[in-house]
């Protein structure tokens, strides 16, 4: 009979436990973000677990600070008082670019960038500033003025297409110097550069133990560790339609890996009826038109970043060998005509 | 007393016993129950949508409640509609309109950014199952 009673106190504890662990999160840890507008061009959130918001606060502002850095440094439209950046390198003196000596990080970054151009057939390519920058203007006058909005004249990006050959870029390592050899060619980091600083920002805070955070700048997703309970963290790939039933098209299960997803739907503008977004083909030289969007996931948010860009400008059947070639990177595509494509591990990361 | 009585009085106290354990059992169990409907029923009543600026907070208002919040900030402004349960833009004074044409938004995690006015809308964080922390 005691026994009988033990065990029925013992099941009252049990269903307190349960019902006290749908409120708790374990080992009092909390859940905190923290939302940026100061970087890259876009929004940065940092989601983390910590004991107390100044913990968060102060695990978020080292995060925040790296991120600036790199984003000084790899910033094509502004100088910043004494340093030499991406701006510069891309700056003209008397005609002609100056040979600049450049932070490790940029010629690490640019050695990284020339690598995946010929991983990617040329797919990306961030010697292509010359033709990005003209859709870049038109993009944001038509923005600005939607009346006015017009397509840049295919003439125009003929010519500076031009000028968008990678080994035009000339890198010397070991003087830590950077010089690009064609007066009217051009550097544009934006395929490459947030998930790349991304990343180094996440191996710091590995290099100090740190885990239980995310970082995501503008769709570079990199995880850092699991949760702060020890699960995986759940993503949800958005539904590009915005319907408010299935606003996810796909769950992954994430723990210390890169999610970059690279959407058409993001950053565009509108001329006549259509919409022209950001992600321009090298070969067309105009937006691609294959995709709403294309994931990747993968270790590396740098390779995340390089490859959704990619494959946004290739066919499917180009993109899946491409991804099929690398190990432990995998895909995800929906196509303009609402078809879900994967590489053939992807689905190892849903539910 | 004679034996037989005896054996049945015994009887009789050991089903009790039982009964009672099947009381006090059953009572537990509804009461957890209960809890956890309870916890279910208005305890998501507590979904609530922040607003910040810049990072900085400017509000924070109950998605049970139908509201609708003028998010200010100099010269540019978003209009925030809460109504059934579900937040939503409604119009802003950003060139873009990104975040008109965003869905509305009800769900832990989620939110609507308007990157030129810098406004962030989400629903709060809640531990609830199957509900995703990252939105890619």
């Amino acid at each position: 009979m005691l026994k009988r009673r033990i065990f029925s106190v013992i099941l009252f504890v049990c269903f307190i436990f349960q019902s006290l662990s749908l409120t708790s999160c374990g080992e009092n840890l909390q859940k905190y973000s923290e939302y940026s507008f100061d970087l890259f061009d876009t929004v940065t959130s940092i989601t983390g677990y910590e004991k107390t918001q100044d913990d968060f606060d102060k695990v978020s502002a080292q995060i925040l600070d790296e991120l600036a850095e790199y984003h000084r440094l790899f910033d094509i439209y502004k100088r910043y008082e004494g340093m030499e950046n991406l701006c510069t390198v891309n700056e003209l003196k008397d005609g002609e670019h100056r040979t600049v000596t450049v932070d490790k990080r940029i010629i690490d970054m640019l050695i990284y960038a020339k690598e995946m151009y010929y991983k990617t057939d040329g797919n990306v390519n961030i010697a292509m500033g010359s033709v990005l920058s003209i859709w870049h203007d038109y993009r944001t006058h038509g923005i600005e003025e939607p009346w006015a909005a017009e397509l840049p004249p295919m003439e125009k990006l003929i010519a500076a297409s031009e000028h968008t050959d990678i080994e035009k870029m000339v890198i010397d390592e070991a003087a830590g110097t950077v010089t690009l050899t064609d007066p009217q060619m051009k550097l544009d980091v934006g395929a490459i550069a947030k998930g790349y600083a991304v990343e180094m920002a996440a191996r710091t805070l590995e290099e100090k133990g740190i885990t239980g955070y995310v970082i995501n700048v503008g769709g570079n997703i990199r995880t850092i560790g699991a949760k702060g309970n020890g699960e995986k963290w759940l993503a949800g790939i958005e539904n590009p339609e915005g319907d408010e039933e299935k606003p996810y098209i796909e769950y992954l299960n994430l723990s210390g890996e890169a999610l970059v997803t690279s959407g058409s739907y993001q950053r565009y503008y509108t001329v006549g009826d259509k919409r022209y977004h950001h992600i321009i083909d090298p070969e067309t030289l105009m937006p691609s038109d294959r995709f709403l969007s294309v994931s990747v996931v993968c270790q590396s948010s740098a390779d995340g970043d390089a490859l959704s860009t990619a494959l946004f400008c290739m066919t499917y059947e180009e993109g899946l060998d491409l991804i099929e070639s690398l190990s432990g990177i995998e895909a995800m595509w929906q196509t303009t005509e609402g078809e879900v494509l994967f590489s053939s591990g992807f689905l190892n990361y849903t539910n | 007393m004679s034996k037989k009585n005896a054996v049945e009085t015994a009887e009789e106290n050991s089903k009790r016993k039982i009964k009672n354990d099947i009381i006090f059992i059953v009572a537990l169990i509804l009461i957890v129950a209960l809890g956890t409907l309870c916890y279910f029923l208005f305890g998501r009543e507590g979904d609530m949508v922040k607003v910040t600026i810049d990072g900085e907070l400017f509000g924070e208002y109950s998605l049970s409640e139908d509201n609708v919040i003028e998010i200010r900030w100099g010269e540019s402004f978003n209009i925030l509609v809460i109504e059934n349960g579900k937040a939503r833009i409604e119009s802003a004074s950003c060139p873009d309109g990104i975040c008109v044409s965003h869905r509305a938004i009800s769900r832990s995690g989620e939110s609507i950014i308007c990157l030129p006015n810098k406004v962030v809308v989400s629903v709060s964080f809640s531990d609830e199952k199957n509900q995703p922390d990252i939105i890619a």
